[in-house]
């Protein structure tokens, strides 16, 4: 059942053959960590963004998280350029954290993604970078390119949205901090605000298609300053990431009990780590605090019915 | 005001006509002046704290047993066991009982720091269930701490290394059980006891066990023997799972916990159900016949649909947790204390309404095997001492009997129903000629393991389970039932209960005594 | 003599097509080319040919395909017009030494009929149904009786057959036992040619006259392990039961049964329905020749196994990839030519005649009608499973008594 155009048609429409005897280049994708997302800080660009942002994602945020946002306080007397370095365990995150930051940040903001996961094909970096705003960020090590990349955009006064763990909880507990945040923070100048985001897996966890409407409470802590006096710059971004991590797991121990005693026990320096106990898996995810389950709730039927 | 007992209403010219069940509907029959209606016990209080009780339960066993906590450290292998989704009737409302107690086992373990737990569904030979029913059960949050990391398994009785011999019991028959469950430091059964069947050694032996172990006593000779199996003290399958089951805590430790439930059967919509009908108020009467009205408009499939989604409020009243047969005993007789309804004398009659649902059908459909286990199976076998009905009477049972299966839950069901059934009826002659084939068919065996079908040995014990009553009675009617299905399986089709009360003359004569049992909510008959 | 005698009338023929189509087989003959005509019996092409006066003819499947105008036109030039329908025919020499002898006929017109010496290899050997000259000789052409100008058939008073063709009756046989032979040796070459061997396991899809004869061969000739029949209509899976299947199903549950016969595997199972199995029957009996039965044949037989067609055929269409990946042999079988048997070398008429005897297959013959009633007849013939009959004959014997003997 083939369809036969008419000659005229066909030579138009079907590309000719290459000659055998003339080499042919490969064709260059750009995609990965070489997507080049300058076009989506353009003015039309952001204009557009901030449209989809303000007018649709925004709302639509709010109506599945309801979100609870506090510590707003604690960004007040900042300018220029923060890196918000905050926990994960959803896609939701990002959409969260945006919309919940004060406008004047969410403006000039870019999120760092994963370049293997939101960029490697040409409509997925688009549509990142276009809604989100995203950059594309090696997970694991911290990419030359990338690194000069991001470190000019805060230059200019754009603000980092990052997640140091590197990707989504497995088992609802937190991952150790990676060093990118911390590096960057360290070689621009520029504070860390930890945030934490609590109850956003039970929404939409790792791993399942269905999104259930829930209650999120994102806090905001105090921003942290690198130390300028150090001895070794690579040593002092590790320890400055796992001071952030610490920031990000007193925010954590405020969320579940109360921000007494979570100060009391960030004073005698007790404050649950966020990675969890070491235990077996069940263990750990008996563990898990309420919010940080899959899904507290019952969910409907088996759709596959036999009548 | 406590719970009344269960009684017998004589029924007299006064006696409004008595709710029968019929599939995924009602009749509202008018029984004959001088029979008997057997009429379950009013639902007993249920636990007020039902956590606590759970708690006290596991650290005070009954019988030659350590606390849960003393018999719980670091490092061990620890295996929990429940009863599949056979059990309770109709499903819990959330949180189950066996949610209950796993995750009190689980906080348990948690604190005494162990790693290795695995949880096992004791299907036996029943169907694997699906993820939501498995949610059901046990709860999001075991289910979500488990399932991900493959600790949450059902029992594969033909995987052929997960199973392991045991050895023999003095009457040789083989014990073989799942092999998981038998090289555990700890094997934790936690049951749920609806009816005097459930229970005891029961739970292991037969449903963590292999094919080749439940065959020693589900058989047409063992059930024959048992009278009735709902009395585990004149039941030939309980002695042999007894047998087993000693055979089997020679290797391992087991710590058996079980539950009873209140006869709270049927959500309050429903209340009419679970109350007498001279006693029903407007809103029942209301209810009741606009209820029934309504389901004979209603398609088949939705009407499945709705009872099929009914949630009973039935509640724990008692947990015994500790050895085996001393938890048996307690749990048995908080089950008696429940459900008997004491009663003198057989009748030439005895009728009984059928519902929905079965141990075998749940989230299914009730296909005309089913049909005949349940009435003749399980409702005939609801006697303690001697059956309702006398030797050589008539058992009349009520219901649309459709002539459908469901392909998924049970393909080997129309194969039975098609070609085994067509030649012969009798269950000697059928387990002698066709179980063999069935039960190592490659392709039953290939969907039991990896699809959600009932093995292809498990239509024959449907059968096996009528034996004793086809065995007593002289005839099986069928009243409102598809003919060709009812004939297929040798009982007569009728219309109504006259005509049936009619085709019965034949066999007990003319001004039969008649026995009427009015369940579901169930209760045991304790005839003298 | 009155004859019912098929012309060559195209717009006849597309009006019993079109009739068939909208109103099911058989509702073409009123309009259709089939006519009840005042003929000149035929005369006798050349010597070694004989009168002969039926006694009792039968409609077949490949007639009612003829008049429905279904027929593939593959046949076209080995049917010439206008011919006389009928060649399962039992009749009386008319005469000659033999006079009144009762014989029933052997239609395919070979070499040996058509006068063709040296006759084709296939004909010296005694495999007329391979006969390689259709078309030649001193007859028209024409492959067989019934569908020949110049020989007439058996719908008619009279016909004239070849010397080769006769096979005589033997006397304890009734007039209805002998109609069936014919039908019955297609049958007997169908389960020969396939060549069934002990403990194989065998399917037969359809229960008209051959699927139920064949079902018959298959019980008495080869020792089938398991017959599984699949029949349409109570009366069908009645009698085959009794001819020897062990088990008869329904259309609908045959990739159940089927599963079951050989213990095998189902493949591609969607929402707990069978539709494809791993194995399946060693040898199935396609006795419909639809492209559903086909289809049916080729998901039902085990890898290596194979399907035989029996009966003609319409013209099908059918996905083949099942019979490529599986490497199943799809054999036709057509008519009877001679056979070997356990060590005897015999036509198979004779093995057919035996099994007549045997199985009593006479009661296949469930109705007769004059040829004034051919309306009826055809309609009959065609609805056949329908209305519970399974072989319908026109019966020629008048004015002279009434034999009984079988359905």
């Amino acid at each position: 059942m083939s369809l036969r155009l008419p000659s005229a048609l066909d030579r138009i429409l079907r590309p000719p053959s290459w000659p055998a005897n003339l080499e042919r280049m490969p064709r260059v994708r750009h995609v990965g960590l070489h997507y080049d997302t300058e076009w989506s800080r353009k003015p039309a660009a952001r204009a557009a963004r901030r449209a989809v942002q303000e007018g649709l994602l925004a709302p639509l945020t709010r109506l599945v998280t309801s979100p609870e946002i506090s510590g707003l306080e604690h960004l007040t007397p900042l300018e220029g350029a923060v890196i918000f370095a905050g926990n994960h365990s959803s896609h939701l995150d990002a959409g969260v954290l945006l919309s919940a930051l004060p406008e004047r940040f969410r403006r000039k903001a870019v999120v760092a993604a994963a370049a293997d996961y939101f960029f490697d094909r040409t409509w997925k970096a688009t549509l990142s970078s276009f809604l989100l705003g995203a950059i594309p960020v090696d997970r694991v090590h911290v990419n030359r390119k990338s690194a000069d990349d991001a470190a000019a955009l805060l230059a200019e006064g754009w603000s980092l949205v990052i997640f140091p763990e590197g990707g989504r909880s497995p088992d609802g507990w937190g991952q150790e901090f990676r060093g990118g945040a911390a590096y960057l923070a360290k070689r621009c100048g520029v504070p860390v605000v930890p945030v934490h985001l609590k109850g956003v897996r039970p929404i939409f966890p790792k791993g399942s298609g269905r999104l259930h409407p829930g209650h999120v409470e994102v806090r905001f802590g105090d921003a942290l300053w690198p130390e300028t006096a150090a001895e070794g710059r690579g040593e002092d971004a590790r320890r400055f990431a796992a001071r952030v991590e610490g920031a990000v797991a007193e925010l954590a121990d405020e969320a579940e009990s109360d921000w007494w005693s979570a100060r009391r026990r960030a004073a005698a320096g007790e404050t649950p780590p966020i990675r969890g106990p070491e235990a077996a898996a069940w263990r750990r995810a008996w563990a898990l605090p309420e919010s940080a389950r899959r899904d507290a709730r019952p969910r409907s039927r088996s759709r596959a019915k036999p009548w | 005001m406590s719970p009344r007992p269960g009684f017998v209403l004589e029924v007299d010219r006064s006696t409004p006509p008595t709710l029968f069940w019929h599939g995924e509907g009602f009749r509202y029959e008018q029984l004959p002046v001088g029979s008997r209606v057997l009429y379950p016990p009013e639902p007993h209080a249920a636990l007020a704290d039902p956590d606590a009780t759970i708690r006290e339960a596991l650290e005070n066993p009954l019988g030659d047993s350590a606390p849960l906590s003393a018999l719980l450290f670091a490092g061990m292998r620890l295996t929990i066991a429940f009863d599949d989704i056979s059990l309770p009737l109709p499903p819990m409302r959330a949180p189950d009982a066996r949610q209950r107690v796993i995750e009190a086992v689980l906080d348990a373990a948690a604190q005494a720091g162990v790693d290795d737990v695995v949880l096992i569904a004791a299907l036996a030979l029943h169907r694997r269930m699906t993820d939501d029913e498995l949610r059901h059960i046990l709860g999001g949050r075991v289910f979500d701490a488990f399932a991900p990391s493959g600790n949450l398994l059902q029992h594969d009785a033909e995987d052929p290394d997960g199973v392991v011999h045991l050895g023999v019991t003095e009457a040789e028959e083989d014990v073989e059980i799942n092999r998981r469950a038998a090289e555990s430091d700890l094997l934790v059964y936690v049951n749920i006891n609806l009816v005097a069947m459930d229970g005891g050694h029961k739970s292991v032996a037969t449903g963590l066990a292999s094919y080749n172990s439940i065959r020693h006593h589900h058989n047409v000779r063992t059930m024959q023997h048992s009278r009735s199996f709902m009395d585990m003290h004149h039941s030939e399958l309980h002695t042999s799972n007894w047998r087993m089951g000693r055979v089997i805590a020679k290797t391992v430790k087991v710590f058996q916990i079980e539950t009873t439930l209140n006869l709270d059967t049927f959500p309050s919509q429903f209340g009419y159900l679970q109350r007498r009908e001279w006693e029903w108020k407007l809103r029942d009467r209301a209810g009741f016949f606009s209820t029934k009205a309504a389901l004979e408009r209603t398609p088949v499939a939705l009407k499945r649909e709705i009872f099929q989604s009914i949630r009973s409020p039935h509640a724990l009243t008692s947990v015994q947790a500790g050895e085996v047969e001393a938890v048996h005993a307690s749990t048995l007789d908080n089950v008696h204390r429940q459900q008997l309804v004491p009663i003198e004398g057989q009748a030439d009659i005895v009728t009984m309404g059928l519902p929905y649902i079965c141990p075998y059908n749940v989230n299914s459909i009730m296909n005309p095997l089913l049909v005949a286990c349940l009435g003749l199976g399980y409702f005939f076998n609801l006697y303690r001492g001697k059956p309702v009905v006398r030797e050589g009477g008539v058992a009349i049972l009520s219901h649309p009997t459709p002539w459908a299966f469901h392909p998924v839950h049970h393909p080997s069901y129309i194969d039975f129903f098609d070609q085994v059934l067509a030649e012969t009826t009798d269950p000697l002659e059928i387990e002698a000629k066709y179980e063999q084939s069935f039960a190592t068919d490659p392709w039953y065996i290939h969907l039991y393991r990896t699809s959600h079908a009932y093995h292809g040995v498990h239509p024959f014990y449907m059968w096996y389970w009528c034996a004793h009553a086809l065995e007593h009675l002289s005839q099986v009617i069928v009243v409102g039932g598809d003919r060709k299905a009812v004939r297929r399986m040798g009982f007569r089709p009728a219309t109504s209960l006259a005509d049936a009360l009619e085709i019965a003359e034949d066999s007990v004569g003319r001004e039969p005594t008649l026995t009427h049992l009015h369940l579901p909510p169930l209760f045991l008959a304790d005839v003298s | 003599m009155k004859a019912l005698v098929v012309e060559r009338l195209p717009q006849r023929f597309a009006a019993a097509r079109i009739a068939a189509a909208v109103l099911g087989s058989g509702s073409g003959v009123a309009v259709g080319p089939l006519r009840l005509l005042e003929i000149d019996p035929p005369a006798l092409p050349a010597a070694g040919w004989r009168r002969l006066r039926p006694r009792l003819a039968g409609i077949c499947g490949s007639d009612l395909s003829t008049l429905d105008g279904t027929s593939s036109r593959y046949f076209e030039p080995i049917v010439t017009f206008p011919f006389v329908p009928g060649h399962e025919v039992v009749g009386e020499l008319v005469d000659g030494p033999d006079a009144g002898a009762r014989v029933v006929i052997e239609p395919v017109l070979g070499c040996a009929a058509r006068g063709i010496e040296p006759p084709c290899a296939p004909c010296a050997s005694g495999h007329k149904d391979r006969c390689e000259n259709l078309t030649l000789g001193h007859i028209h052409p024409g492959l067989q009786t019934g569908y020949c100008a110049d020989t007439g058939g058996g719908w008619s008073e009279e016909l004239v057959v070849h010397e080769s063709q006769l096979r005589p009756v033997p006397d304890g046989l009734s007039d209805e036992a002998a109609v069936i032979i014919e039908p019955t040796a297609c049958a007997v070459h169908a389960v020969l040619r396939a060549d069934v061997t002990q403990g194989e396991r065998v399917i037969v899809l359809g229960a008209g006259t051959l699927g139920l004869l064949c079902v018959a061969a298959l019980r008495q000739l080869a020792l089938p392990a398991a017959l599984l029949a699949v029949a349409r209509h109570p009366v069908q899976r009645d009698l085959a039961a009794t001819l020897g299947a062990d088990q008869v199903v329904a259309e609908d549950d045959l990739p159940r049964a089927a599963r079951r016969l050989s213990a095998s595997v189902a493949v591609g199972r969607k929402e707990g329905r069978l539709e494809r199995l791993g194995g399946g029957a060693d040898v199935v009996f396609d006795c419909v020749g639809s492209s559903a039965s086909l289809a049916q044949s080729l998901a039902v037989t085990r890898p290596g196994g194979r399907i035989v067609l029996v009966g003609m055929p319409s013209t099908v269409h059918v996905d083949l990839a099942p019979l490529w990946q599986r490497q199943v042999s799809l054999l036709g079988t057509y008519a009877y030519g001679t056979e070997e048997f356990v060590g005897r070398v015999e036509p198979t008429f004779t093995f057919a005649t035996e099994l007549v005897a045997a199985a009593h297959l006479e009661r296949l013959v469930t109705a007769r009608y004059p040829l004034e009633r051919y309306e009826d007849a055809v309609r009959h013939a065609a609805n056949a499973g329908k209305r519970g009959a399974v072989k319908v004959a026109f019966d020629l014997r008048r004015n002279r008594s009434w034999q009984t003997g079988g359905a």
